[in-house]
C-alpha cells in the first residue's frame, strides 16, 4: 500500500491508518443496557517542513492521497528535511505482525461475551446480597489493525486485541454508597472467566470495609502499597517525568533529572516496555520507530527517559519507541507504554510483619503525577504491630517526587501487571499497563 | 409500522499548538459521526457511523442486524421543525494562526521566566435530527478557544499552572491579555494561606458530580447520596439547580435530548432554593421507577439511551463576585488534584499551585495546601454563591464556596 502513496518531494510525510472494531455488553441488575458493536476507520496524515508540523485525519480512506498533496500546500519545502535532526533520527522499519488473524475480535460472535456476562451473573449475582444495591457486569473488546508508511520508507502493520470483563456492585443505602468491583483481562473472551473467588472475596472486602471504616488522622505515616498500588505509583510519582518533552528548553528539569544522578532508594528500578503483550503493546511507535525495553531507573539511579523523535534529537539521546496518539483523529506524543517497578526479595508477609506503625494501602482510584504526586485511595487499613487492623477512610496519599523513591525500604516478590490502566496527558487518553510489587514506603502524606 | 430517525453531529477543528514556547503543529480534523435508528415499537435497530455513509446503506444496516436489535417499547414523538444557530463568526486558518502569534509573542515578551505550551483553536459543530414522522432539528455552534500551561523556569515542577477559554467572537486580545496578567504577573510574589479559605472556581466538576446524584435511577436504587431526600431542604436557600438547554454560556449543545424529547421552556428545575425537586430520566427510567419523564437522554449515538447529556447550571446570585466575597479574599487554584466523594459525601484536595486575589488584584501566590469539603456543607452551609459577573480567571461565571485546610 506504501507504493501507492507518492509523497511531496522536500517535506517529510507519514501516514497512520487505523482500523478498529469494538464490542460492549453490559447488564445492570439483570437488564441489558448497553449492547454494541462499532467499527472504525481513519488515518492521520503528518507533513513536516522543518518548522511546523502539518497534521490531519480523516475517515475517507480513499481520498489519502489527495489530502496529503492539501497537507503539502501549506508547508514550505525543504530540500534539506531529511538532514533535520528528528527526521535524520527516525527509523526506517518494514514488518507485518498480525497476531489476532486466527480469533480476532471482529469475527467474534457477541454470543461469546454474552456467555462471559451470564457466567458471572451465575457465579457472582444471588438473588440475596446483604449490602449490595445494585450490581453490573460488563464484557467486551477492541481490535485494532495499525499500518503505517513514511516517505522514509517505513511500511509497518501489527495489530492488537484485548478483552475485558468487569463486574461491579454499588454498595450501602440510605444515601451512602460506595462501588467496588474487579475487571478481567484476556485477549479473547474464553479467558475472562474463572476468577468469581477473587471477584467474590474483593466484594466481601468492600462490604466490611463500609460497615467498619473509620476516618484517618491525618498526617505523615509509613505505607505498605500493594502491587496495584505500586503499579500506580511508578506510573504517577516517576513515569511522568521520564517523558522528555517537558525538559527540552527548560535547564532546571534537565539539571534535575541528568543521567546518572542518583533518584532513589538502590532497590528501586523502574522500567517501560511497548514489547510486551499488555494493555501498552505498541510494538511500533506512531513514528514508526521499533519498540525497546527502556530502563528509566536502575538501583536508584536514573538511566534513561521516555522519547518522541523530537525530543530524543534535542537531547542527543535514542529513540525508544514512545511517541503515541491516542487515536487517528490526535498528533503523537511522549508517552509511557508498559511501566512497572522490578519485584525484589521480600514477602508481603514479611514487610507487614516488619511495620509496626503505619496504613497498609490496598486499593487506589486515580492519581496525578506531578512534583507532589498524589494517588486517591480507595480502601486503607492500619498497621498496628506487624498486623493489619481496622479498616480506614483515607482520601489523598501524597509526597514528593524528589524524596519518596529514597524512602522506599522493602520490595516484595510478589510482582503483578494491570492492565486496568488509562493514562490522560495533554488530553489525549491512551491505555497502558503498570506494574510493581508490594513496596513499603517510609513516609507519605496521607488524608 | 416502523419509524426511522437520524442523528447526526459534524465537527471541523482547527488547532496550532505551541510545545515549550516554539510553535508545534497545525491541526485540522473534520469528523461525522450519524446514528442511524429504526423503531418497531417494541425494539430499536442501531447504526453507528463515523464518516460519510449514504443514508439508504446507514437505514438498511441498523434493520439488517436483528441479534442486535434493542429492546425499546418506546416511540418517538413527532418533534416538528426548529433550528437555532449560535455561531457568531467564523475564525480561518489564516486568523487563527495569526492571532496564536500574536498572543504568544506578548506572553513570552512579558514574562520570559515562563515557559508555556498550549493550544489555540477554532472548532464548528452542527448537531441534526431528523426522521420520517416529522421530526427537523437543527443546532450550530463556533468558538474559538485558548489554553495555556505555564511552568516557572525555576520549577523543578512539570507544570505550574493553566488558563483558558472559549468565546463566539475574537476579540481585540484583551481577555487573553487579562488572563495572563493576571496568572503570571505576580505569580513571583509568595504570600500566606489565609485562615478562612474561600475557593473561586469553575463549577464543572461539581455539577457532573450532581448529575449522578440527581440520576432518577441512582435515587430510587438507593445509590446516590440524595436518596430519599427529594422533596426536602437539603442545601443553601439560595442554591438553585437548572438543566437549561438554551444556556449560551455552554458550548456546542443541542435542544433535544438523546430520544428526541424537547422540555417544555427549554428548563428543568432539580434543585430550587436548595430543595431536591426532582431527579431526571429517560423514558426507560421512568417507566420502571415509576417517576415523570423529564427528557433527559442522553446522545448515545451506537447504543440505547440512558439518562444524562444534562446542561446543568447554577443560578446565579444578583450580586457580584465582589460582593459575595464582601471584603474576603479568595483562593483561585492554579493546578489542583481532587479526590472522589466517600460514601459520607466528604473528599479532599490539594492545592499544588494557587493565587490569592483580594477582589481587586492579586495579592500573591499560595504554597501547596491541603483541604477537605463535605459535599453537603459546600452547596449548605459552606456555598456562598456564584457571581452576577464573569471572573476574568475564567472568563467565565464562579463559584465560591468555604473548604477547611488541613
Amino acid at each position: 500500500m506504501g507504493e501507492k502513496f507518492h509523497f511531496p518531494e522536500g517535506l517529510y510525510a507519514d501516514i497512520r491508518i487505523e482500523e478498529k472494531y469494538t464490542v460492549n455488553l453490559m447488564k445492570f441488575n439483570g437488564e441489558l443496557v448497553n449492547d454494541r458493536a462499532t467499527q472504525e476507520c481513519g488515518a492521520l496524515i503528518r507533513v513536516y517542513d522543518g518548522k511546523l508540523w502539518y497534521t490531519t485525519s480523516t475517515n475517507e480512506l480513499d481520498r489519502l492521497q489527495e489530502e496529503l498533496d492539501a497537507l503539502a500546500e501549506l508547508a514550505q519545502p525543504n530540500p534539506a528535511i531529511y538532514d533535520d535532526p528528528a527526521i535524520k533520527l527516525l527509523e526506517v522499519n518494514r514488518e507485518e505482525r498480525l497476531r489476532y488473524e486466527g480469533d480476532k475480535l471482529a469475527d467474534i460472535a457477541r454470543q461469546r461475551f454474552m456467555n462471559v456476562i451470564d457466567y458471572y451473573a451465575g457465579a457472582c449475582i444471588e438473588d440475596e446480597m446483604p449490602g449490595v444495591n445494585s450490581w453490573s457486569i460488563g464484557a467486551g473488546g477492541e481490535y485494532s489493525k495499525l499500518s503505517f508508511y513514511s516517505s522514509k520508507g517505513s511500511e509497518i502493520v501489527y495489530d492488537y486485541q484485548m478483552c475485558a470483563a468487569g463486574v461491579w456492585y454499588t454498595l450501602g443505602g440510605n444515601g451512602e454508597p460506595m462501588n467496588c468491583g474487579k475487571q478481567i483481562f484476556g485477549a479473547v473472551p474464553e479467558e475472562l472467566t474463572g476468577h468469581e473467588a477473587e471477584i467474590l472475596a474483593e466484594r466481601a472486602r468492600c462490604v466490611d470495609y463500609l460497615a467498619n471504616a473509620v476516618d484517618v488522622e491525618p498526617g505523615e505515616y509509613t505505607c505498605v502499597l500493594s502491587p496495584i498500588t505500586t503499579a500506580m505509583f511508578a506510573h504517577e510519582s516517576f513515569g511522568h517525568k521520564s517523558e522528555a518533552d517537558f525538559m527540552l528548553n527548560d535547564k532546571t528539569l534537565r539539571d534535575e533529572w541528568v543521567l546518572g544522578k542518583k533518584v532513589g532508594s538502590d532497590l528501586v528500578s523502574i522500567v517501560d516496555s511497548g514489547d510486551m503483550q499488555n494493555h501498552g503493546y505498541v510494538p511500533y511507535d506512531d513514528e514508526g520507530t521499533k519498540a525497546r525495553e527502556t530502563w528509566l531507573i536502575k538501583n536508584g539511579v536514573l538511566t534513561g527517559r521516555l522519547h518522541d523523535s523530537n525530543s530524543a534529537a534535542v537531547l542527543s539521546e535514542e529513540l525508544t519507541g514512545n511517541c503515541r496518539a491516542q487515536s487517528y483523529r490526535k498528533r503523537p506524543i511522549v508517552r509511557m507504554t508498559n511501566t512497572f517497578l522490578q519485584p525484589g526479595k521480600d514477602s508481603f508477609e514479611d514487610i507487614i510483619a516488619d511495620t509496626k506503625d503505619g496504613i497498609y494501602v490496598h486499593m487506589v482510584s486515580d492519581g496525578t503525577g506531578g512534583a507532589t504526586f498524589v494517588m486517591n485511595a480507595r480502601v486503607c487499613y492500619r498497621i498496628r504491630d506487624g498486623k493489619i487492623c481496622e479498616p480506614l477512610r483515607v482520601h489523598q496519599l501524597t509526597g514528593s517526587v524528589f524524596q519518596t523513591l529514597f524512602d522506599i525500604d522493602r520490595v516484595g516478590s510478589d510482582f503483578e501487571l494491570f492492565d486496568s490502566y488509562t493514562c490522560g496527558k495533554m488530553n489525549q487518553i491512551v491505555r497502558v499497563s503498570a506494574g510493581g510489587p508490594s513496596i513499603r514506603v517510609r513516609k507519605l502524606h496521607v488524608n | 409500522m416502523t419509524i426511522k430517525e437520524k442523528h447526526s453531529t459534524r465537527r471541523t477543528v482547527s488547532k496550532m499548538s505551541y510545545e515549550e514556547n516554539k510553535p508545534k503543529a497545525f491541526e485540522r480534523t473534520n469528523t461525522v459521526e450519524t446514528s442511524y435508528r429504526v423503531y418497531d415499537g417494541e425494539k430499536v435497530g442501531i447504526c453507528y457511523s463515523i464518516g460519510e455513509i449514504a443514508d439508504e446503506e446507514g437505514f438498511a444496516r441498523a434493520q439488517a442486524d436483528p441479534e442486535r436489535a434493542r429492546p425499546y417499547p418506546f416511540t418517538p414523538e413527532a418533534g416538528g421543525e426548529r433550528r437555532r444557530d449560535k455561531s457568531e463568526s467564523h475564525v480561518s486558518d489564516r486568523e487563527l494562526m495569526d492571532v496564536a502569534g500574536e498572543y504568544m509573542k506578548y506572553i513570552l515578551e512579558k514574562y520570559p521566566q515562563f515557559t508555556f505550551t498550549g493550544n489555540f483553536t477554532a472548532e464548528t459543530c452542527r448537531h441534526s435530527l431528523t426522521s420520517d414522522i416529522g421530526t427537523d432539528f437543527e443546532e450550530s455552534d463556533a468558538c474559538f478557544g485558548a489554553g495555556i500551561a505555564f511552568k516557572h523556569k525555576d520549577s523543578k515542577d512539570i507544570m505550574n499552572g493553566y488558563f483558558g477559554y472559549n468565546m463566539r467572537t475574537l476579540d481585540d486580545g484583551s481577555v487573553f491579555r487579562t488572563m495572563a496578567d493576571l496568572y503570571l504577573g505576580q505569580y513571583e510574589t509568595m504570600t500566606e494561606v489565609p485562615e478562612e479559605i474561600i475557593l473561586s472556581i469553575q463549577y464543572y466538576s461539581l455539577t457532573g458530580a450532581l448529575a449522578d446524584e440527581l440520576n432518577a435511577e441512582n435515587l430510587a436504587l438507593g445509590t446516590s447520596h440524595l436518596t430519599g431526600k427529594v422533596g426536602e431542604q437539603v442545601f443553601s436557600e439560595n442554591f438553585t439547580l437548572e438543566h437549561d438547554v438554551t444556556d449560551k454560556e455552554s458550548w456546542f449543545g443541542r435542544f433535544w435530548d438523546g430520544e428526541g424529547c424537547v422540555i417544555p421552556n427549554d428548563k428543568l428545575v432539580l434543585i430550587e432554593n436548595g430543595v431536591i425537586k426532582t431527579g431526571y430520566s429517560d423514558k426507560r427510567v421512568a417507566q420502571k421507577y415509576g417517576v415523570p419523564h423529564t427528557r433527559t437522554a442522553g446522545h448515545n449515538y451506537s447504543d440505547l439511551p440512558y439518562p444524562g447529556g444534562l446542561n446543568l447550571r447554577i443560578r446565579r446570585s444578583e450580586k457580584t463576585i465582589r460582593e459575595l466575597l464582601a471584603g474576603r479574599p479568595a483562593v483561585i487554584p492554579m493546578s489542583s488534584t481532587g479526590s472522589p466523594m466517600d460514601n459520607k459525601g466528604n473528599a479532599s484536595m490539594i492545592i499544588h499551585t494557587s493565587l490569592l486575589w483580594d477582589g481587586e488584584r492579586v495579592v500573591g501566590r499560595l504554597p501547596e495546601f491541603r483541604v477537605n469539603m463535605n459535599f453537603f456543607d459546600i452547596l449548605g452551609k459552606d456555598y456562598i454563591g456564584v457571581g452576577s459577573d464573569d471572573s476574568p480567571f475564567f472568563n467565565d461565571k464562579v463559584i465560591l464556596l468555604k473548604v477547611y485546610k488541613v
